[in-house]
């Protein structure tokens, strides 16, 4: 009878303690669901258009670490030429440098530093880090040459120069609210970001985890007379070519004659 | 302050630029010269991607040297007749080294050979036309007023005795119409090579090698320009797309009246002291170049185009 006395109590305490789990677990906060929205989410170029200021607001949960990513949509093939010592003596542009697979425009912010936020692998698989997009990466020369790791790092540095590509870490503010916390960020748009579909994407991280994320969309288009005339220039370009021509030739002459004191005898 | 270039792709402060085509436009009214080997190292500086910058200036050359020729004109400056031949001259010689271009580049190591020849021809032009402006402003202190009352100036030996012999009133030299349409084809040739107009090419041939004077040199070089310049703006158009007509229209701002300024400044000057001037300028413009060359860049990338 002794056995029978014993599983019966050790089933009266196992379903005690699945009784307490469902019940810890109905009056525990929900995980607090990650959520991004960009302001402005359509840039227009204009006329007198010098990039954009646009803010990144959304609710995270509590404990989490934050990174915000905003990068071209699709990855494509940059076109650049290299640079090197031709017959030894003068640096020139000596040939074509493809890099395959980048994005044109890649900006990371984080609420902490990345390094000790993710492992690379982690860092890889999300591609967060200059890293993750080299390996993601090919670099192809035109001489066929093998193309060293030095190579992505000019990349890199050029980039840098444009202001396509940064990293600014521990940036992202926040704030606690009833329910989690609500973070905001403002990222000064370049200029030299070409028309094209951006996507805004923050990532929660949790113990070297990312846990939840959320995207945004970003249209970059050219937009009244900035538009007119590239539509001009590329799909009627003899017009185009002989509207520069007659204005400058105008103005040219106009200013001449304005002048006519200075100029004559 | 600042404005959007739909061609190049990139936001510039107009007033910079609008400063870059006023002081270009004053070098150009002073020395005859497009002023292109000056321009487009400038616009790549403030970002503008190198073939959109050659296009683009070549568009605004075509105001600077309009407005530039006219007030040549009315000072009686031009010389229409030996700028058409020099022209046409120029348009053979520029077709045939675009052909020429093409081989080269087939056969490889062409981009080492054009950089050489620039450095090598912007250096020669400019160290002779310094040395040679130096001694004759010496040998004017010495003689002043003789040359004024010389009659007009023939060419010499085999020159003298090709055919078509031909005055030219306005530059009051006598040719054979085959010289300056060779002169015309060899500048042409070089220009098409080195990607330049060929202005600070064309400026010494004539004072050298025509022997017109260098007022008349100044403003039958911004006639030829001006068409020179009209035939580059509108096939960069047409075939490439590459220029930007908004820069262009900043920079022509500043450039038209840039171009009348050195009009005027030119005429307080004497001759001898542009052409002094003009070749120191070629001559910065060459150790710029060398420097460039034999220095590490900060960049090893760049967008294609351009030297």
């Amino acid at each position: 009878m002794v056995p029978d006395k014993n599983i019966r109590r050790n089933g009266w305490l196992a379903l005690v303690a699945a009784a307490l789990f469902v019940l810890t677990a109905l009056s525990a906060e929900p995980a607090r669901a990650i959520t991004c929205k960009v302001t402005p989410d359509n840039i227009g170029i204009d006329l007198m258009y010098h990039g954009a200021t646009l803010t990144v607001t959304g609710e995270s949960a509590a404990g989490d670490d934050l990174i915000v990513k905003v990068s071209s949509t699709k990855y494509s093939d940059v076109h650049l030429k290299y640079k090197g010592k031709a017959s030894g003596i003068f640096w020139m542009k000596l040939g074509n440098m493809e890099y395959k697979n980048v994005p044109n425009v890649y900006m990371l912010y984080s609420t902490a530093p990345l390094n000790n936020m993710l492992d690379a692998g982690e860092r890889a698989v999300n591609q967060i880090g200059f890293d993750a997009i080299q390996a993601n990466s090919e670099m192809e020369r035109s001489d066929g040459a093998e193309v060293g790791a030095e190579w992505f790092d000019e990349f890199l540095k050029f980039k840098q120069k444009e202001k396509l590509y940064s990293i600014t870490e521990s940036t992202i503010s926040r704030k606690p609210g009833a329910n989690g916390n609500t973070f905001s960020l403002e990222v000064a748009w370049p200029f030299q970001a070409p028309p094209e579909n951006y996507t805004v994407q923050v990532l929660a991280v949790r113990d070297g985890k990312v846990v939840d994320q959320a995207s945004a969309p970003i249209t970059v288009a050219q937009a009244g007379m900035v538009k007119k005339l590239s539509g001009l220039a590329f799909n009627n370009s003899a017009v185009y070519g002989i509207m520069a021509i007659i204005i400058a030739m105008v103005a040219g002459f106009a200013v001449g004659a304005v002048f006519k004191g200075g100029g004559s005898h | 302050m600042f404005m959007y270039l739909p061609i190049a792709l990139t936001s510039v402060n107009y007033l910079v630029v609008t400063g870059l085509g006023l002081f270009v436009g004053l070098l150009s009214g002073l020395f005859g010269v497009g002023g292109g080997f000056l321009m487009t190292p400038l616009l790549m500086m403030i970002g503008i991607p190198p073939t959109i910058a050659a296009a683009t200036d070549a568009n605004q050359i075509v105001a600077a040297s309009a407005s530039g020729t006219l007030a040549h004109w009315r000072l009686g400056n031009v010389d229409v007749k030996m700028g058409l031949y020099l022209l046409v001259g120029g348009f053979l010689g520029g077709a045939g080294g675009v052909q020429l271009i093409k081989i080269l580049r087939a056969t490889g190591g062409a981009d080492f050979l054009i950089k050489i020849t620039y450095v090598v021809m912007l250096g020669l032009v400019g160290s002779f036309m310094f040395i040679e402006s130096l001694n004759a402003l010496r040998k004017s202190k010495a003689n002043a007023g003789k040359e004024s009352a010389a009659p007009a100036k023939k060419s010499g030996g085999l020159l003298s005795k090709l055919p078509m012999q031909t005055e030219f009133v306005k530059s009051g030299v006598t040719h054979s119409a085959l010289v300056p349409l060779a002169l015309g084809t060899f500048v042409g040739v070089l220009a098409a090579i080195m990607g330049v107009g060929g202005g600070f090419l064309m400026v010494p041939v004539m004072i050298y090698m025509l022997r017109m004077p260098m007022h008349v040199v100044v403003g039958t070089s911004l006639f030829q320009i001006m068409f020179t310049c009209t035939e580059v703006t509108f096939l960069q158009s047409y075939s490439n797309h590459t220029v930007d007509f908004l820069l262009a229209l900043m920079l022509l701002v500043g450039s038209v009246f840039g171009a009348q300024i050195g009009t005027i400044l030119g005429r307080k000057l004497k001759g001898d002291q542009l052409k002094i001037l003009l070749s120191v300028l070629v001559l910065a413009v060459t150790v710029k170049i060398v420097l460039e060359l034999v220095m590490e860049p900060s960049l090893l990338l760049a967008y294609a185009g351009g030297h």
